[in-house]
């Protein structure tokens, strides 16, 4: 069970051990049955390389992810205005809202709240609904602020997302736009890729095939 | 006929006697299974027919026919598979004849019991684990753990220095399920409610689907194939990676099935990736499979037990692929608690699981009972009744899931949704009901060729005759 190290990438296993393996597979037939040698197709292997990387970008958290009160906080702010009163529809109120809420997100600091607010609209009866939360929420001045709250049917509940603790003792609410669940994946997964590197570098290299018109009958 | 050798000395049991119980209760149990599929199915297209009973009602029904089908159907025909195929890999006999006959009597007896309970309303209410906790313990300790105890000793008593990867796949697999079991329905008998018995059952209901169903079909088919073509396996080394990718990436995305549920995010996030990565295995395994096949590919047409086999191999593709996607947020908002995932399910369990164990328990109760099979017309008949019915169910089930997301999601009213999807409805029915018809004809087929099956003389295989008169 030696290991041999000074070409890690085409054997890890010493040319003895290799030949005792040929050997065995020449050797056994496991009830008619032999297995060969063969590497894993190049095409294969990009596909395989294809499947981690979409794992992740497709995956990426911030898709359908819930939309968060700070969203419809300008909303909320003008729903009672003039200038929304004086609309004659559900419709075209919900357009001016939102027109002048992607107005403010475009001009905030976090960059993401134009997209989400496309990817999450809000009717004008589910935005009534919502407002009074949002309003009490707001004039609480808790320790989370709207951003840290998310929007789910009629009810306004703190993200259930746990980060870092901050100075205070309390954990961070809002979800980043990477994640816990990334960094616990990016670990497992090359785990996961060292190990099969180490089993299949164990066996002997793909060009030590059995010779099968040795094996038994 | 087998029941006399439950109390007989286990060297005066004729070798492969469980293999045959096991077999014919697959069979028997599919065609329950299927039969209850179509009546069910028949509910949901005619919603008059059958009502004023109330064990008649669907939802008496439903769960017995998913359990019939796995733990009856599916399960069996594992176990059917580990009695013959494991001693064989290993060069040697069964560790015991007499645990492998008092292990599927203790089955369909247990079995019997659990869905006439079921039947009549006896549940612990979750999808998947819905037997009582009594019931729970007669699968784990009478029947899971002296199936282990047969595959585990009969490898250890193996007269080979390697191991074969359809034996790591059932030694691991049948291991795995015991915990599952275990872990899975600690939610009824230590009575965890909420979110806790939310994730515990679908972590039961996912590992039954990732660590039993899938696995030990495609160890079923690292068999099949290479005995049946006479070609070497394609690579070991792949079926390395197929094996310990579906250990690392299908035992941990449970929370997959929850997205919508309060669970930690980071949780949901780790699971959605996980779930990609199952492309990984499946990548691993048909490719394997289908290099093996390398210079017999005309067997696809001319044998049966290939044509089911590789048909099983082929729909492990659109399999993975949806199961690897379909649970992303992106589209699971859209799929989610739709027909969209029946059809997936039905594609798992009677796509790509089913069809290598039909081709599996035909070649073994060939090898076993040594006669060749009745009528290959009917085992064709039974291929493309199954294929055919197969499609017309997946197809009409993920267009009815498709057409309920829509209404889901731009809230059209429920009824809308119920008359839109009707005539996919009735398509659903007819395609079951030609999976059951196959199958009353294999059954049939299957009681003919131990009756009347034309003797394999010794040195012969069953399917090298199939096409001698």
């Amino acid at each position: 069970m030696a290991w041999k190290l000074d070409n890690p990438l085409y054997s890890l296993a010493d040319d003895q051990e290799n030949k005792a393996t040929i050997e065995t597979w020449q050797r056994e037939k496991h009830g008619g049955l032999w297995e060969s040698n063969n590497r894993l197709p190049y095409p294969v292997t990009f596909l395989i390389g294809l499947i981690i990387v979409t794992a992740f970008l497709v995956t990426k958290p911030i898709w359908g992810q819930r939309p968060s009160a700070e969203l419809y906080a300008p909303m909320v702010e003008l729903m009672d205005s003039p200038e929304v009163q004086q609309k004659a529809t559900k419709e075209e109120k919900m357009a001016y809202l939102t027109e002048r809420a992607m107005e403010i997100h475009k001009s905030a600091a976090d960059t993401r709240l134009p997209g989400l607010l496309e990817r999450h609209p809000i009717s004008w009866e589910d935005l009534q609904l919502a407002a009074p939360h949002i309003r009490e929420i707001k004039s609480a001045n808790g320790p989370y602020g709207l951003e840290s709250y998310t929007v789910v049917g009629d009810q306004v509940v703190l993200g259930n997302f746990e980060g870092s603790y901050r100075p205070d003792g309390l954990r961070e609410r809002t979800q980043p736009w990477w994640d816990k669940g990334y960094t616990i994946d990016l670990l497992y997964v090359s785990y996961f890729v060292i190990t099969m590197v180490l089993v299949c570098k164990r066996l002997p290299h793909f060009t030590q095939k059995p010779d099968m018109s040795k094996a038994v009958k | 006929m087998l029941l006399k050798y439950l109390f007989a000395k286990n060297e005066d049991i004729p070798a492969g006697s469980s293999t045959i119980f096991f077999g014919y209760s697959a069979i028997f149990w599919f065609v329950v299974g299927t039969g209850l599929g179509s009546f069910n199915a028949a509910k949901l297209a005619f919603p008059d027919f059958a009502t004023g009973v109330e064990l008649f009602a669907f939802g008496h029904m439903r769960q017995v026919h998913v359990l019939a089908v796995i733990l009856g159907w599916i399960s069996m025909a594992f176990a059917m598979t580990m009695m013959y195929m494991t001693p064989a890999l290993g060069n040697t006999k069964l560790w015991s004849e007499k645990l492998g006959l008092w292990t599927a009597f203790n089955w369909n007896a247990g079995l019997s019991l659990g869905l006439i309970l079921l039947w009549c309303g006896f549940t612990s209410g979750r999808e998947y684990s819905d037997l009582i906790w009594p019931i729970d313990l007669v699968v784990i300790f009478g029947v899971l753990v002296p199936l282990g105890m047969n595959v585990w000793m009969t490898i250890a008593q193996r007269r080979t220095q390697g191991i074969y990867i359809t034996n790591w796949f059932f030694g691991a697999c049948i291991f795995f399920l015991i915990i599952v079991f275990l872990v899975g329905q600690s939610a009824e008998l230590f009575n965890l409610t909420g979110l806790t018995e939310g994730y515990l059952t679908f972590w039961f209901a996912h590992n039954v689907l990732g660590l039993w169903i899938t696995p030990v079909a495609a160890g079923i088919a690292y068999y099949t194939i290479p005995k049946l073509t006479g070609n070497p396996l394609y690579s070991h080394r792949i079926g390395h990676l197929h094996f310990w990718s579906i250990i690392a990436f299908y035992s941990t995305p449970a929370s997959h099935h929850l997205l919508s549920a309060p669970l930690p995010e980071w949780l949901k996030s780790f699971a959605s990736v996980e779930g990609v990565l199952i492309l990984i295995p499946a990548v691993a395994f048909v490719a394997n499979i289908l290099l093996t096949m390398k210079g017999r590919w005309s067997m696809f047409v001319e044998n049966v037990e290939i044509k089911f086999s590789v048909t099983g191999v082929l729909l492990a593709i659109p399999l993975n692929m949806q199961g690897g996607f379909q649970q992303t947020r992106a589209i699971n908002w859209y799929v989610h608690g739709t027909g969209w995932i029946v059809a997936h399910a039905h594609l798992a369990l009677l796509g790509m699981s089913s069809f290598l164990e039909i081709a599996a328990v035909y070649f073994g109760l060939q090898q076993v009972l040594r006669r060749k099979l009745y009528s290959l017309v009917l085992a064709n008949f039974h291929f493309w009744f199954v294929i055919i019915g197969f499609c017309i169910y997946w197809i009409s089930m993920t267009i009815a899931g498709l057409i309920q997301g829509a209404g889901k999601i731009y809230e059209v009213p429920y009824i809308d949704v119920v008359i839109a999807e009707h005539p996919y409805m009735i398509a659903r029915w007819i395609g079951g009901t030609m999976v059951f018809t196959g199958n009353m004809v294999w059954l049939y087929n299957m009681y003919m060729t131990a009756r009347e099956g034309t003797i394999v003389p010794k040195g012969r295989y069953a399917h090298e005759m199939a096409y001698e008169r």
